[in-house]
């Protein structure tokens, strides 16, 4: 096992590197305001054996998780994902390996919170494979906000029941604003990654006996041939029990995701009904790269399967303008436009959108609006039941300079969902999420009407009798026409009749 | 004339607010056929062959399902190629205009159903041209409802002119036109089955013309074999036989064509699907909470050992439309009947939306001129009003729920789809009871009429 530790810091939060103390195994010093990242590198070997015989069935296997509580990214970190556990997954070619891993994923997904998942082949939506190679080929996404459940299942496997301090380290996770898990079978290694968002983090760092620990205190730094997909950075490295001082460092990287420094904020108008419109408050329609590189504004929603977007009224190019959209570039398949909610296996639909902006020479806010719709929902006591979605992510992409590659960064992060969407070359720059006053989540949402169960008692009985009467009243009537006049040709009406009427 | 048409097409922002307006003013089903038109009549992009290349636009190379929802036979997405981008080449003026080519289709049908009925009046129930124009103009025509369904681009009106044609080729004993109408409005909606056993009931040996015959051979045998060979006539053998080859061959055809695509979205969905959302059915609401109940063991309410009447809804919506209201009603007055299977077919299905009601409105210009709803008119009015009060309680209640999200399902629409539900079949029981009184004019319809040929 290999643990790397980066506390990245804005300039004027910087700490005198004299107060940095390195004795034996350990680094100290004072607390610091910065984004704290540690990533693990481990072998499978090192695995609880139920992950270990996972991993031998995927071919690839991401789990990505997002806080959805807000938080402030800086550095290479700045790539964003819709609040909740995000699955990105390939299994084994070979089809006896696709049966057990079926079974084995969603046993896994279980531990780490509520998790609806059955299996694979009927939870998960199929990602393209057609357009760009990088991308896995399935995807599971499930509203989980909390990670208690993940951390007491790492605890039992990891910390001796005696060992208190073991679990304190991991139940810092519990307030991480991400955590990553990335398996491929090329890599053959299991990399987790937990990223807290900035805030004063205390600086202290033990390496156990058994593994190497790196730790790196960065700040920015922008030496004068940066390139815009570039980001500089410099500080001091620390390998604990072999350095006995930080190092200074300085390099630079190509990095596929970047900050745009402004930022969105999400909500449904009201009253939402069945059909919510989801209503992108956008604070700068002004593109993050200025030169003439081409550049749009895209928003990536993550709808559990309660809403659902329809790409035909997503269609009409008349319709979109008036709702600030340009076009409906991926939708996730399949997306079932009738199915109540609870007949449904899938977990969802993702639905990339391209956003229009209105051009003007300053910055100005703006709005997009997106029609979704709500499915029926299981009848509940009260009448009311409720659906969320978490924020999408926002972005602009642009297409990075002729030729630039973006070779793997130490702090590169793939398959996010949208990045295998678009081409090798495109730059990301995201939108700050913001919670709407009144929240502090980034998960929005609001009330489906439902059948009131405290008001259909006695439906079965009511609509039976009702059918039966409505019934009786047509095959009485027949029956008199029948009794009167038989099955022939009606008589003449008698003449008394006639005067009747 | 021209020169302000093309002024009025070279102008953008003219033709980018009428297509709007347009949009406003369409069907969503209508989005759906002509979608499906499109993904028909567009080559698959894979293999593009540069022999076919040049009539490309002309042949049906793709699936009209792989347009979700697309729940139609395929003819209904070739008769609109019209508004596909495929057509555009071989067709004059603005893509605009032909985009809207559906509409005029249905609407055509719409008056191509007025002139049958007309016909039928005329020649059936001995009703003068102008008189016949009136009852059909006011009832049919300018009735606004069917209007609006035909012109927002529901294709129903094409159902109305296809049994309208059927019943005026069975008045008119051309029993081999309809046999394939028959077959024709079965491949198009399948509900049209229920007039079969009308008509063949009313193709008597008498009614065809053979009373003479029927006298020769066993007019005194009253033996269930006889009966049978008297009932076993040879209009009937053929309305039978080009019914079903028409429908066989259309289905097999699709078939060969679509493979299990036609077979699921055409006829098996109406099987599978569950009709949760909300509609003027009196099954709606039951369905929606057998069918989460279905999903969730135990069930939330006590009706799960209990008789499950959305179960058998098709026992009392086929006894009444198939068996007793033919049975009953058919060689008295075959239009009326044919209503009111239509009406009770409706009334009691699982599903049921406005423009069902199309289906049976099509009959009301040949029952109402002679009906006890006309000839009593304050009955005629309540009734009018009883069903469009229940309708107007029901959009209320489902105005409420899509749109200000109230969970309006029980018991507003509930209670409105159920009274919806007791005062169609009011309504079934007077057309029923007006059957049995035979008004001078309707025995006009069992004399075979002079035929010109």
């Amino acid at each position: 096992m290999r643990q790397r530790t980066t506390f990245f810091h804005r300039n004027e939060d910087a700490i005198d590197p004299a107060s940095l103390q390195v004795s034996g195994r350990t680094l100290s010093g004072p607390s610091i305001k910065a984004v704290r990242e540690d990533r693990f590198t481990l072998g499978l070997d090192e695995l609880p054996a139920e992950l270990q015989e996972l991993l031998r069935l995927s071919q690839e296997l991401y789990i990505r998780w997002a806080s959805p509580v807000p938080y402030q990214a800086i550095g290479p970190w700045s790539s964003r994902l819709s609040p909740g556990l995000h699955v990105f997954y390939t299994p084994q070619a070979d089809a006896k390996a696709n049966v057990a891993s079926d079974h084995e994923l969603c046993l896994l997904l279980r531990r780490l919170g509520s998790v609806e998942c059955s299996s694979p082949h009927k939870s998960f939506s199929r990602l393209p494979n057609d357009r760009f190679s990088h991308s896995t080929a399935l995807e599971y996404y499930q509203p989980v906000y909390d990670l208690s459940n993940f951390v007491e299942y790492v605890v039992q496997y990891a910390c001796a029941p005696s060992d208190a301090e073991c679990k304190t380290r991991f139940d810092a996770v519990k307030q991480a604003s991400s955590l990553d898990f990335s398996y491929d079978t090329i890599s053959h290694v299991v990399k987790v990654t937990s990223l807290w968002g900035r805030q004063h983090q205390p600086l202290s760092i033990s390496a156990p006996a058994s593994h190497r620990v790196e730790v790196g205190l960065l700040t920015p730094n922008e030496p004068p041939h940066l390139e815009q997909h570039e980001i500089g950075v410099t500080g001091l490295l620390t390998v604990l029990g072999e350095d006995s001082k930080p190092a200074p460092t300085m390099f630079t990287f190509p990095s596929r995701h970047k900050q745009a420094n402004t930022g969105f904020s999400s909500t449904f108008l009201t009253p939402t009904g069945l059909h919510p419109t989801m209503q992108l408050h956008i604070d700068s329609n002004q593109p993050p790269m200025e030169e003439d590189s081409y550049c749009a504004l895209h928003a990536l929603l993550t709808l559990p399967r309660t809403i659902f977007a329809d790409k035909y009224q997503l269609d009409d190019p008349l319709f979109l303008a008036s709702k600030n959209l340009t076009a409906l570039r991926y939708i996730s398949q399949p997306v079932d436009l009738e199915a109540p909610d609870y007949v449904m296996d899938i977990w969802g639909s993702s639905v990339l959108l391209e956003l229009s902006t209105p051009v003007t020479e300053s910055k100005e806010g703006f709005t997009a609006e997106i029609p979704l719709h709500l499915r029926y929902q299981s009848p509940q006591h009260g009448g009311e039941s409720t659906f969320e979605v978490p924020y999408p992510a926002v972005f602009w992409a642009c297409a990075a300079e002729e030729g630039t590659k973006f070779p793997s960064s130490p702090f590169d992060r793939i398959n996010l969902g949208y990045d295998g969407l678009f081409g090798p070359r495109t730059l990301f720059w995201h939108l700050d999420p913001v919670a709407k006053s009144g929240s502090d989540q980034l998960v929005v949402g609001g009330k489906v009407p439902v059948l009131d169960l405290d008001k259909s008692r006695s439906i079965n009985t009511v609509t039976s009798i009702v059918v039966v009467v409505g019934f009786a009243w047509v095959v009485y009537r027949l029956l008199m026409v029948y009794l009167r006049t038989g099955y022939g040709v009606a008589q003449p009406v008698k003449a008394a009749e006639k005067k009747q009427q | 004339m021209a020169s302000l048409l093309s002024t009025v097409f070279s102008s953008p922002s003219l033709v980018f607010t009428a297509a709007f307006l347009l949009r406003a003013y369409t069907d969503i089903d209508y989005l759906v056929f002509t979608d499906a038109a499109r993904f028909t009549f567009s080559s698959p992009s894979s293999s593009p062959s540069p022999s076919s290349s040049r009539f490309s636009g002309l042949l049906p190379q793709g699936s009209p399902y792989d347009r979700e929802t697309y729940r139609y036979t395929p003819l209904l997405a070739y008769l609109l190629w019209p508004t596909t981008p495929a057509a555009a080449a071989w067709l004059p003026g603005p893509r605009v205009l032909w985009a809207s080519w559906g509409k005029v289709l249905f609407a055509a049908a719409d008056l191509a159903a007025g002139w049958l009925l007309v016909a039928v009046l005329r020649r059936h129930r001995g009703l003068s041209g102008p008189r016949a124009l009136q009852y059909v103009g006011a009832i049919w025509l300018l009735n606004p409802m069917v209007a609006t369904i035909s012109t927002r681009g529901s294709s129903e009106g094409l159902l109305g002119a296809l049994v309208a044609a059927l019943l005026w080729a069975v008045l008119e004993r051309r029993v081999v036109l309809a046999g394939f109408l028959l077959g024709l409005g079965v491949h198009f909606k399948i509900y049209p089955f229920i007039y079969a056993p009308a008509i063949v009931w009313w193709m008597d040996a008498e009614r065809m013309g053979r009373r003479s015959q029927r006298n020769s051979s066993s007019s005194s045998s009253n033996s269930l074999l006889a009966k049978l060979q008297r009932f076993v006539t040879p209009e009937r053998v053929v309305l039978a036989l080009v019914s079903l080859a028409t429908f066989a061959a259309l289905n097999a055809a699709m078939y060969a064509l679509y493979g299990h695509d036609f077979l699921q979205h055409t006829f098996l969905h109406h099987v599978t699907r569950i009709d949760h959302r909300h509609n003027f059915s009196p099954y709606n609401v039951l369905l929606y909470l057998a069918s989460a109940a279905a999903q969730q063991l135990p069930a939330p309410t006590g009706g799960a050992g209990g008789f499950k009447i959305e179960s058998v809804a098709f026992v009392p919506q086929l006894l009444l439309s198939v068996v007793l209201i033919p049975l009953v009603g058919a060689k008295k007055d075959l239009a009326a009947t044919m209503l009111a299977q239509t009406f009770a077919f409706v009334t009691f299905n699982k599903v049921c939306t406005s423009q069902y009601f199309l289906w049976y409105m099509v009959f009301l210009p040949l029952y109402l001129p002679n009906s006890s709803l006309n000839r009593r008119p304050r009955l005629g009015l309540a009734a009018l009003a009883l069903w469009v009060a229940a309708q107007a309680a029901w959009l209320q209640q489902g105005y409420e729920l899509e749109f200000l999200g109230r969970s309006t399902f029980a018991p507003g629409l509930w209670w409105a789809s159920l009274a919806f539900f007791l005062v169609n079949c009011w309504i079934l029981g007077l057309i029923i009871s007006d059957l049995g009184i035979t008004s001078s004019t309707v025995s006009i319809s069992s004399t075979k009429p002079k035929r010109k040929t």
